[in-house]
C-alpha cells in the first residue's frame, strides 16, 4: 500500500460528492492508502491567485505543509484546478528559498508548521496512468467495461502549464487513454479532448463559456462515444450540469453521460452504486450502466 | 528534400520556395526570434518558424503539418491577416503616460527591480502565437486575447505610468481580463515565455488592490476569498448570487432546481467548515499588512523582487520588500 495525503478539494465534497465516494472506495482496490487532511482550505481555484495572489500562496503553503506533516511523500488531488495551484505554489516554494522563509515565518505565526518543500502534487490519474499504479489498475479492473467506446476529456490545468504540470506531451496526451484501455474500453480520439469546458468563466461569461463547452460535446457524439471521462470536478459540472444550457441554448439533442476518472475504473473494479453514485448525475448514465449490465 | 542538419522550419521553407515552388506565402523578417514575424503553426502548435529544428522531427521518422496559425483569417498560405490582433493591441494604449507634459527638469532614475516587475512582459515580441490557440478568442472573437492583456499589463506594472486606474477599468470591461477562461494555452505556446495568463492574472490582483472590481470576475474571485475566510471551502451556493446578484440569481432559479434535484446545490447550512480555518483568516490579515499585494503577489513567485509605486504619492511602503542590488530578471525561456 502505498500512503498517500488526501486532498479532497471542495467540489467533491460539496456537488460532486460521487467523486470522493468512489475515489476512497476506489483507492485501496489500487492500493492507495489515503491519509485525510483535517484542516485544510480550498486552493482558491485560480481565484484567489487572481485576486489576492500573495494570500493564495500563503492558502497552498499551508495546505503543502499539513500535507507534510502526515509524513507523506505525495499529496494526491483528483482535480486539474487544485493540481495547478498547489503544483505552481509548490513550484515557487521549492525554487526560491527566500520565498519560503518569508512565507514560512507567516505560517508560524498563526500556528502553522512550516513547510520544509519535500511534497510531490499529483494527481489520481498520474499515480495509475504507469508504473506499479498502472499495473494494479490493470488488476483492479477485472469486470472490464465491454468495449464501451469513451472519450477522454483531459481539460486544461492537467496539461497546461507544462512547465509546472508536465506529467506528458501536452499536445499529445495518452493517459486517460491508457486507463481507459486498461478498463477495458475503447477509446476515442477527437480534437478538442485537450481544450477548455469553459468553467472558470461559466457564470462571469456564460455565453462564451457555452460557445467553449459545445465543442468536445458535440466532437464526442459525432465520434459515436458512448460516455465521456474527465479527470477534473469542474470540468464535470460543466459537461454535464450545463449541458442542459446547452441544449436548451442551441436546440440540439445532448445526451452524453459524463463520468469522473473514477467512477470509470470504479465501474470496471465493480464498485457499487453507493459508491458510484450515478444518481447524482443531471444527464442520465443509464444508457452506459444498462450497457454494462451494472 | 534535403537540409543541413541545423535547418530550423523556416530554413526548410526558404529551400521549399527557393527549390520547388515559388509562390509559397509566409512572413519572415529576423529569422533570431526577435521580430516575430514568423509564427506558424507545427502539427497544430502555434510556433517561431526561425526556433523550431528539424532534426530531431526528421530523426523521428516524423513528417510535420505545416498550416497557418489560428483565430485569425488566412491570406495565403501561412500568412494571416493581423489586422484584428494590431487593433487590440493599440486598444490597450500601448505608450508610457507618465502623467505630465514637461519632461523634468531632473532624469526620472527606474531602478532594475522596477523593471523587473514587467521584465516578462517586456519580452512580448507581438508574433501571434499565444493568440493562435486561445480558446476564449475562438469563443469569442472580440476578446481582446492574451497578447493585448500582457501588453496591457507591461503598462499598468511599468512605474513610471500614471494611468493604472483609466487602463485598469478600460481592460475590465467587457472582452478584457475576465473573459480569460485560463486554459494556459498561451503559456504553452509563447516562444517568449512572458507568460501571458499570469500577466492577466496580475492585473486581476492589481484591479482587486486598486478597487476595479464591479466586474463579476471580480466578485466572483472575491467570493473564493470570503469563503476561505470563513468556512474554508468554497460556499458554493451562495457562489451563484455573490457573482451575478441576487435578480441574476433569481433567474436562474429553474436551472438551479433541477440541478438541486441531483444534489448539486449542497445546503449552505450547516456550512462545510475546516478544522483551524482561524488559521486561514490571520494569515491573510499578516499577509495584508506586508506590502506584496496586487500583482506583486505574483511577481514575487518569479523571483523578480520589486515595486510598482515609486511615486512619491503612493509612497514607498515600509513593509515592502528589501531590494536586493543585482538580483537578476528571471530567464527569459527561449
Amino acid at each position: 500500500m502505498q500512503r498517500v495525503a488526501y486532498y479532497t478539494g471542495c467540489l467533491a465534497a460539496l456537488s460532486a460528492k460521487e467523486l470522493n465516494t468512489s475515489t476512497k472506495a476506489l483507492a485501496p482496490k489500487l492500493g492507495l492508502e489515503l491519509v485525510e487532511l483535517e484542516s485544510v482550505t480550498c486552493c482558491g481555484a485560480g481565484d484567489i491567485h487572481e485576486a489576492e495572489p500573495d494570500y493564495y500562496l500563503h492558502l497552498n503553503a499551508r495546505i503543502l505543509a499539513y500535507a507534510e506533516e502526515t509524513g507523506c511523500e505525495t499529496l494526491m488531488t483528483i482535480c486539474n484546478v487544485c493540481t495547478l495551484n498547489l503544483r505552481q505554489a509548490n513550484w515557487q516554494l521549492k525554487n526560491d528559498e527566500e520565498l519560503r522563509a518569508r512565507v514560512n515565518q507567516n505560517l508560524e505565526t498563526v500556528g502553522v508548521p512550516p513547510y520544509s518543500g519535500n511534497v510531490d502534487v499529483r494527481h489520481l490519474l498520474w499515480l495509475i496512468a504507469e508504473g506499479d499504479g498502472y499495473e494494479r489498475l490493470k488488476e483492479a479492473a477485472h469486470k472490464g467495461l465491454k468495449g464501451l467506446r469513451i472519450a477522454p476529456f483531459y481539460g486544461c490545468q492537467i496539461l497546461r502549464p507544462s512547465k509546472i504540470l508536465g506529467f506528458e506531451d501536452p499536445d499529445r496526451p495518452w493517459s486517460l487513454e491508457a486507463i481507459i484501455q486498461a478498463c477495458g474500453g475503447e477509446p476515442i480520439d477527437y480534437p478538442a479532448k485537450i481544450k477548455c469546458c469553459g468553467f472558470p468563466i461559466i457564470q462571469a461569461r456564460e455565453e462564451v463559456a457555452l460557445s467553449e463547452l459545445i465543442q468536445p460535446i458535440e466532437q464526442a457524439q459525432e465520434a459515436g462515444a458512448d460516455a465521456m471521462v474527465t479527470p477534473c470536478p469542474l470540468c464535470h459540472l460543466s459537461l454535464d450540469a450545463w449541458q442542459l444550457k446547452l441544449r436548451k441554448a442551441t436546440g440540439k439533442d445532448f445526451q452524453m453521460p459524463i463520468l469522473h476518472l473514477s467512477q470509470l475504473i470504479g465501474v470496471a473494479a465493480g464498485l457499487e452504486e453507493s459508491e458510484l453514485k450515478f444518481k447524482r448525475h443531471v444527464v442520465s448514465v443509464d444508457p452506459v450502466t444498462s450497457k454494462l449490465e451494472v | 528534400m534535403d537540409a543541413p542538419e541545423w535547418a530550423c522550419l523556416l530554413d526548410v521553407l526558404d529551400l521549399i520556395k527557393d527549390k520547388h515552388d515559388g509562390t509559397l506565402a509566409y512572413r519572415k523578417s529576423c529569422r533570431m526570434m526577435i521580430c516575430g514575424s514568423c509564427g506558424m503553426r507545427m502539427d497544430g502548435r502555434a510556433v517561431l518558424a526561425c526556433k523550431e529544428r528539424m532534426k530531431p522531427i526528421v530523426d523521428a521518422g516524423h513528417v510535420p503539418v505545416i498550416s497557418a496559425m489560428g483565430n485569425m483569417p488566412v491570406l495565403k498560405d501561412l500568412v494571416v491577416d493581423m489586422s484584428p490582433f494590431w487593433g487590440k493591441i493599440r486598444s490597450v494604449k500601448p505608450w508610457l503616460d507618465p502623467g505630465y507634459d514637461e519632461v523634468a527638469e531632473k532624469e526620472r532614475i527606474v531602478s532594475q527591480q522596477q523593471m523587473n516587475v514587467i521584465h516578462k512582459e517586456a519580452l512580448c515580441i507581438m508574433c501571434g502565437c499565444c493568440v493562435s490557440e486561445c480558446n476564449s478568442m475562438e469563443a469569442d472573437p472580440d476578446f481582446m486575447g492574451p497578447a493585448a492583456l500582457a501588453k496591457g499589463f507591461r503598462f499598468v506594472g511599468d512605474a513610471r505610468d500614471q494611468a493604472d486606474v483609466e487602463r485598469l477599468n478600460t481592460l475590465n470591461e467587457e472582452h478584457g481580463i475576465w473573459d480569460c477562461t485560463r486554459c494556459y494555452f498561451c503559456n504553452e505556446r509563447c516562444p517568449k515565455g512572458v507568460d501571458p495568463r499570469d500577466a492577466i492574472a496580475k492585473l486581476g490582483a492589481e484591479s482587486v488592490k486598486q478597487g476595479v472590481d464591479h466586474d463579476m470576475g471580480a466578485k466572483h474571485a472575491k467570493w473564493f476569498i470570503r469563503s476561505t475566510e470563513t468556512t474554508g471551502w468554497l460556499r458554493e451556493t451562495e457562489l451563484v448570487p455573490k457573482t451575478q446578484g441576487i435578480i441574476e440569481a433569481i433567474k436562474q432559479t429553474g436551472f438551479a432546481l433541477k440541478l438541486a434535484r441531483k444534489g448539486k446545490v449542497p445546503p449552505p447550512f450547516p456550512p462545510h467548515v475546516a478544522a483551524d480555518v482561524k488559521e486561514a483568516r490571520a494569515l491573510r490579515e499578516l499577509v495584508g499588512e506586508q506590502g506584496r499585494d496586487g500583482a506583486l503577489g505574483i511577481v514575487q513567485g518569479e523571483h523578480a523582487l520589486g515595486r510598482i509605486e515609486f511615486t512619491e504619492e503612493a509612497g514607498a511602503r515600509e513593509n515592502a520588500p528589501e531590494i536586493q542590488p543585482g538580483v537578476e530578471p528571471p530567464p527569459a525561456e527561449g
